[in-house]
């Protein structure tokens, strides 16, 4: 097991651009870490809108697209975070890094005020 | 027909009050019933955060005059906010009703939007930065649109009947609103501002002193000096994420903010575990 896992949970419209597997694999080779990647897609067009009823459930089963990163060395662990956080944002939620391990949600969690684009 | 006046003035007969009431006299030379409410003369408590009103449908716990106002609002078909700033934004009760208005976003689906303007008496030039903004973030998230906005310098107390120009915006504000209401046209009809959604002239310098936005609607955009002059170039889909649209707003609900009950739930061991030596210390 890795000693860095970080869990980056993006909700509908919060990344900034958006998330191609093929950018990820290249973050992933240009850090020399490991980036894969989940999307749970639960919305259903209704009055116009994309909507989903998110009260009841869990937070892992709702609509989202998760950015998994995970590597045993700090630094390249903090640059792959920090590129995806300018390339995307950072997450915006409190429970965004909900899965993560605590070494992991620490290094994300850091990074966030500094690069997290939504301040 | 129904225009309503909302006015945040605790002062009667006051500079905000004449020029609501001239407005509401042009509103109603267009055919207009007409209808006044200050907003001081209702109990308005502050929001208790407690999210009663996100997870389960039109339950505010605070018990209050506040339900009143947005049911006339509701009756209303157009909205003209007047409100004094007496210290570089609008009064308080402004910023109360604001934050009580988290129950009206599960009523928005569906519903059309209706026209509103503000005007705003104050008294000294350069101290009224952020008048527009809270009036902007009221229309919001009461489902308005804005087509106009006017501040009238005026300092003393009924000061602006000597000021026919007031007077005569005012008057014209009440009569477009009507006219509005009338032709379903709701387009902006005032002063262009640097955010073509807010037509404020508020800018935001993100932390990458790249990124520029509008820290009311949130569109983003790169800064440009052309000709020495400042502008702003909107990225092509800011517009569409702006802050208040339907569908951002929902899912700002539903993502950012509902699934917190699980959060909270999860945590709440925790979280009760923790808290324990903050109760105990200066107990409130």
């Amino acid at each position: 097991m890795a000693e860095y896992l970080a869990k980056l949970r993006y909700y509908p419209g919060d990344p900034l651009e958006e998330i191609l597997i093929d950018d990820l694999k290249k973050l992933e080779q240009q850090y020399g870490v490991t980036v894969s990647y989940e999307k749970i897609e639960n919305r259903e067009m209704k009055e116009g809108l994309l909507m989903e009823n998110t009260l009841e459930k869990h937070i892992e089963e709702i609509s989202q697209e998760i950015i998994i990163v995970s590597g045993d060395q700090r630094d390249r662990i903090a640059d792959c975070i920090r590129a995806i956080y300018k390339k995307y944002r950072c997450p915006r939620t409190a429970y965004s890094l909900l899965g993560s391990n605590e070494a992991g949600q620490a290094v994300a969690k850091g990074l966030m005020h500094l690069h997290g684009g939504w301040e | 027909m129904k225009v309503l006046a909302l006015n945040g003035s605790v002062r009667k007969n006051g500079n905000s009050e004449i020029l609501l009431k001239q407005a509401l006299m042009g509103a109603e030379a267009e055919g207009a019933e007409v209808e006044i409410l200050r907003l001081t003369d209702y109990k308005i408590g502050p929001c208790q955060g407690c999210g009663l009103c996100l997870f389960r449908e039109n339950v505010c716990q605070v018990k209050d005059d506040t339900s009143e106002i947005f049911t006339r609002v509701a009756a209303a078909d157009g909205i003209i906010l007047g409100a004094p700033c007496y210290f570089l934004e609008l009064t308080a009760v402004i910023k109360q009703l604001i934050d009580r208005c988290w129950i009206l976003s599960h009523n928005k689906i569906g519903k059309p939007r209706k026209p509103a303007s503000v005007i705003v008496p104050y008294a000294t030039r350069g101290w009224i930065p952020y008048i527009f903004m809270q009036a902007n973030i009221l229309f919001s998230v009461m489902n308005l649109t804005k087509i106009n906005q006017a501040a009238v310098c005026t300092q003393g107390i009924s000061e602006v009947v000597l000021d026919q120009d007031a007077i005569d915006l005012a008057d014209r504000m009440g009569r477009e609103i009507a006219e509005a209401i009338k032709n379903k046209d709701f387009t902006y009809r005032g002063e262009e501002g640097i955010c073509p959604g807010c037509n404020d002239w508020l800018l935001r310098v993100l932390r990458d002193r790249e990124t520029i936005e509008c820290p009311t609607c949130g569109m983003r955009g790169k800064l440009r000096v052309i000709d020495g002059k400042v502008k702003v170039e909107f990225e092509e889909r800011a517009w569409e994420e702006r802050r208040f649209k339907l569908d951002v707003g929902y899912n700002h609900f539903t993502y950012h903010i509902a699934p917190s009950k699980d959060y909270f739930l999860r945590t709440k061991e925790e979280r009760k575990k923790r808290t324990q030596k903050y109760k105990e210390y200066l107990p409130t």
